[in-house]
């Protein structure tokens, strides 16, 4: 059986059609564009939440979207453990819907950061990162104004080893200055209990093809590739 | 301005006393207020070019000279065939007057129209360029301000809309000061076939007039006129002409509008910009050699009580105008209602080559659907400045201070150090296109997806130099953006432009555009670059402190790179290779960044341009590609040749060993030699073992190539053979002050 994967589009998504690029072009799998209110969970292993500013962010970012007809139909899939992924605007929807706990912020910087970080993978057991080793290393970049991670129990979301990916240096420190946006613990994505529901901020959608890297690197592939092997696991 | 009478009311227009009475004989009768207020805003100087459109004639005609141009001049943007049935459109256009005025929704309108008019061409929107200019930071909260809030309002709306911002430059100038210059230029790539679809015509009798997007207010009213008249102090009263833009309701727009065009329903497009509906209908007919019957009720307006005039001349953003067959109507609007956009049928086309626009049962309107796009023209006096006489034979100054203070000095300074502040704001990766990033190299580097070809795009032009010889310095422009495109591999392919000046109304001012679009005109004919479209931004003048900024031909260039291969940037990148200058410098230094940073001077002579001299030079670095002897490639651009050396050390901080004692061909002044300005030069990294075949090809094709020095890991640039003795530069230190200024600058 071959592997299905749906990418909203709500109105203002704009990492929609490069994500779809990457799926079907570069990791060579069938995945579908759906319009929000068209979406239908049973037609799919797994769902992403791309990029974006989905109803233009107005009131706070990805509130509005929480409340769209395809969040209903994800919570269904959230619920019995297929892949449920939300890259940057999608991981405001996330948390918004409280399919994942904590909040994103405006940046510390005060400003839009769009540029290329580190991150450093702290639990490889996710539907996101089951492909990567525990310390690993990656070039990805941010596009984002709201991406401070912030949560009022940080013990419980670490005891929980709900921490995914953390913001690093090149040595895999978690550093004040390899913080771009002043995420708490340097947080730059997070997954829920069940380890099917990932929020995170950077883009592994702009850093699969090494043409696109600064260092030629194609780390973003293995976040695609990871949730493509949870789908096979799992059917 | 010109008091007219019409029925009981006595109305201010610009238009003259002698275009009313032209008005009132082709009519053969009185116009109605509503129509007048159309003639008014259709025939200012942004909508109608009526005095720059004689001088504009001397661009030759690119759509007959030149076999892949699809579109030129007196489109919504130039069209050229880039080949494996790709078309790519491009445009760049002014947003001076609303930005100065209102920062933040000022520059993200001018995105929002530039966006619109990419659009309109029938494909997708996929990178944005933005060339800026202010006056000094320094101490000047106010230019910081509009510095602040421009770059946000771009960024916002950019960002939203999910359009790249791939590059653009910034110029900081007192002459900038009250009158701030804000152009902005987009990229659209579709197929031929999506362009050829979705002319900006109505030429169908019988198709349905649709009108889709955001509602129609009373904002941006007169927003043209506004721009067709000098800033005074009473501009903060125009407020209200400046438009508010919506950018998530822009990125909807987009994405029903590409749908619609792919149900092959939609016969005609046009954006709703400066002049409202009553441009884009008046244009959709009169070109098209068809009328068309309006109901203006249909029109959703934002508020209550809107008449006629408001409703017609209302500027409001996001709008979009379609001409739809009539068998694909219930499609069409399928799509719209899909994204959730407003949307009505406003009418149909006919063939009575007539306006028509009922309020109800009144006829408001009634004019030959062509009257309002055939305005006079004006033609304007020039004069040459007085004051350029003395200016041009201003004297470097002997320095006071040593070389390295300078460079460390010139380095930092608010034109040559990094942009970095700006660009870090601006999402320039979406769209998975952006293969060379921002600083990376002197243009924007965006990839076709599903093809082996590169759109390298550039903007820019030297202000300093065209004030002091803007004939010279508009074929500067041309040759520098050209460069930039070059630089990274690219073959360059179409130019756009955007000229701002002063008041055409004084001879002084005009004599800047009428030699300005002379020096683009020639250069363009003899590089064999075609001119696929241009705006004019007049009336760049300060009332107030009796100030014109500085003549601005902007020039956007996009050239295209063949391979991924083929794809150069700018850093330096390993020890032990050479260094190669392409080009001699001569004692240019009249307008440089030296002059200015260093001795607060605005004179001197200028850089010349040769084009037979650069277009060798041009050949000679294709032919170098070819045979992939290049690495890195930098243009020499402000500052000269010993900043654009330092610019190239700091990505990997590298260091180099130069030794320019044999490169000194006329026996130049030290500080003339590292920073004169001289046009079209260009730094090479090559390896060493290569030396031998390239100055053979230099011979072959004619060009001064100079082997200047060797790369070293230690990053220090070490100058030989100068009159003064040696010289040594701390990279680090100076990549540290390219860093800092602008976030040091920033006070609010």
């Amino acid at each position: 059986m071959s592997v299905k994967i749906a990418v909203i589009d709500f109105p203002g998504s704009n990492c929609d059609l490069d994500t779809i690029h990457v799926l079907n072009d570069v990791i060579n799998i069938k995945a579908d564009l759906v319009w929000h209110n068209y979406f239908k969970e049973s037609k799919y292993d797994g769902v992403i939440l791309p990029g974006g500013f989905a109803f233009g962010d107005y009131l706070r970012a990805g509130i509005i979207a929480a409340h769209s007809p395809a969040i209903d139909e994800a919570r269904v899939m959230l619920e019995d453990g297929r892949p449920v992924i939300g890259i940057c605007n999608g991981f405001q929807v996330l948390t918004e819907a409280q399919f994942l706990p904590g909040a994103l912020l405006q940046n510390d910087t005060l400003t839009f950061i769009c540029k290329w970080v580190m991150v450093k993978v702290e639990n490889n057991e996710t539907a996101f990162s089951n492909k990567m080793n525990i310390g690993d290393i990656l070039n990805i970049p941010i596009a984002h104004a709201e991406g401070r991670y912030y949560i009022e129990n940080l013990k419980e979301l670490e005891e929980n080893n709900q921490i995914v990916f953390r913001y690093s240096n090149e040595n895999g420190e978690c550093t004040k200055d390899s913080n771009p946006n002043g995420s708490l613990a340097n947080i730059a994505g997070v997954c829920n209990l069940e380890r099917n529901c990932i929020g995170f901020m950077p883009h592994p959608e702009r850093a699969s093809e090494s043409i696109l890297s600064p260092k030629g690197t194609s780390h973003g592939k293995n976040f695609f590739n990871s949730m493509v092997e949870f789908i096979k696991k799992r059917l | 301005m010109t008091k007219v009478k019409v029925d009981e009311n006595e109305l201010n227009v610009d238009l003259t006393q002698s275009e009313v009475e032209w008005i009132q004989n082709t009519l053969e009768r009185n116009p109605s207020i509503t129509e007048l207020g159309m003639f008014d805003v259709m025939w200012s100087e942004h909508c109608s070019y009526k005095s720059s459109r004689p001088k504009l004639s001397l661009f030759e005609d690119a759509e007959k000279n030149y076999d892949y141009v699809l579109a030129g001049p007196g489109q919504d943007a130039g069209v050229i065939d880039i080949g494996d049935g790709y078309a790519l459109a491009f445009r760049i256009e002014s947003h001076n007057h609303p930005s100065a005025i209102e920062p933040y929704h000022g520059a993200a309108t001018g995105i929002g129209g530039i966006i619109r008019d990419i659009l309109c061409m029938g494909v997708r929107p996929i990178a944005l360029l933005d060339p800026l200019r202010f006056g000094p930071l320094k101490g000047n909260p106010h230019s910081q301000w509009l510095f602040k809030y421009v770059v946000k309002g771009i960024a916002d709306y950019g960002n939203c809309t999910g359009i790249p911002t791939i590059g653009g430059e910034v110029e900081f100038d007192k002459d900038f000061e009250s009158n701030c210059l804000v152009n902005v230029a987009c990229i659209g790539l579709g197929t031929i076939e999506d362009f050829k679809h979705a002319p900006s015509r109505a030429y169908n009798p019988g198709d349905y007039v649709i009108l889709m997007g955001g509602s129609t207010g009373r904002d941006g009213i007169h927003g043209v006129t506004f721009a067709s008249r000098t800033l005074t102090e009473l501009s903060e009263a125009d407020r209200p002409a400046v438009q508010i833009g919506d950018p998530f309701t822009k990125k909807m727009i987009i994405e029903a509008t590409l749908e619609a065009i792919k149900t092959g329903y939609v016969r005609g497009l046009k954006d709703l910009g400066g002049g409202g509906l009553s441009c884009a209908l008046s244009e959709l007919t009169g070109d098209g050699g068809t009328g068309a019957k309006i109901d203006m009720r249909k029109i959703f307006t934002r508020e209550p009580n809107m008449n006629s005039y408001e409703i017609m001349l209302s500027e409001s953003q996001e709008r979009m105008a379609f001409i739809v067959k009539p068998e694909g109507l219930e499609e069409v609007l399928n799509v719209f209602r899909k994204y959730e956009m407003a949307h009505a049928v406003l009418g149909r086309t006919d063939d009575s080559k007539i306006l028509r626009v009922y309020d109800g049962e009144n006829l408001v309107v009634n004019l030959p659907a062509i009257a309002l796009s055939e305005s006079p023209t004006i033609p304007r006096k020039e004069k040459r400045p007085e004051y350029l006489d003395k200016l041009l034979t201003e004297i470097t100054p002997e320095p006071s201070k040593t070389l390295d203070e300078l460079i460390y000095k010139l380095i930092a300074s608010e034109n040559i150090c990094s942009k970095e502040w700006v660009y870090r704001q601006y999402d320039h990766e979406v769209g998975v296109r952006s293969v060379v990033k921002c600083g990376d190299g002197d243009s924007g580097v965006l990839r076709i997806i599903g093809t082996d070809k590169f759109i390298a795009a550039s903007v820019g032009t030297n202000s300093k130099h065209c004030y002091l010889e803007p004939y010279e310095g508009a074929k500067e422009g041309i040759v520098e953006a050209c460069g930039n495109v070059i630089a990274n591999g690219a073959k360059p392919k179409a130019m756009v432009n955007c000229c701002n000046f002063g008041n055409p109304e004084k001879p002084e001012s005009f004599w800047y555009f009428a030699e300005a679009v002379r020096g683009m005109a020639d250069c363009c004919k003899n590089l064999r670059i075609p001119v696929v479209g241009g705006n004019v931004s007049f009336y760049n003048e300060d009332e107030v402190s009796n100030t014109a900024i500085k003549a601005t031909p902007e020039i956007m260039i996009v050239g295209i790179i063949e391979g991924e291969e083929n794809i150069i940037t700018l850093p330096f990148k390993e020890v032990g290779d050479q260094i190669l200058i392409i080009g001699e410098t001569k004692a240019e230094l009249g307008g440089s960044e030296y002059h200015s940073v260093i001795y607060d001077l605005e004179g001197g002579i200028p850089p010349k341009v040769d084009e037979n001299q650069i277009n060798s030079r041009w050949n000679f670095i294709q032919e170098l590609y070819k045979k992939k002897l290049i690495k890195a490639n930098h243009d020499v651009n402000k500052g000269g040749f010993i900043i654009t050396i330092g610019e190239m050390c700091f990505k990997n901080e590298l260091g180099v060993k130069l030794d320019l004692k044999d490169y000194n061909n006329y026996n130049l002044r030290d500080d003339e030699l590292l920073f004169s300005e001289s046009v079209g030069r260009f730094i090479i990294e090559t390896n060493p073992k290569d030396h031998n075949e390239i100055m053979k090809l230099a011979k072959e094709f004619k060009v001064y190539v100079k082997n200047v020095g060797v790369l070293s890991q230690n990053p220090i640039i070490e100058v030989k053979g100068l009159k003064s003795g040696k010289l040594e530069l701390d990279v680090i230190k100076m990549k540290n002050l390219h860093n800092s200024t602008i976030p040091n600058l920033m006070e609010i």
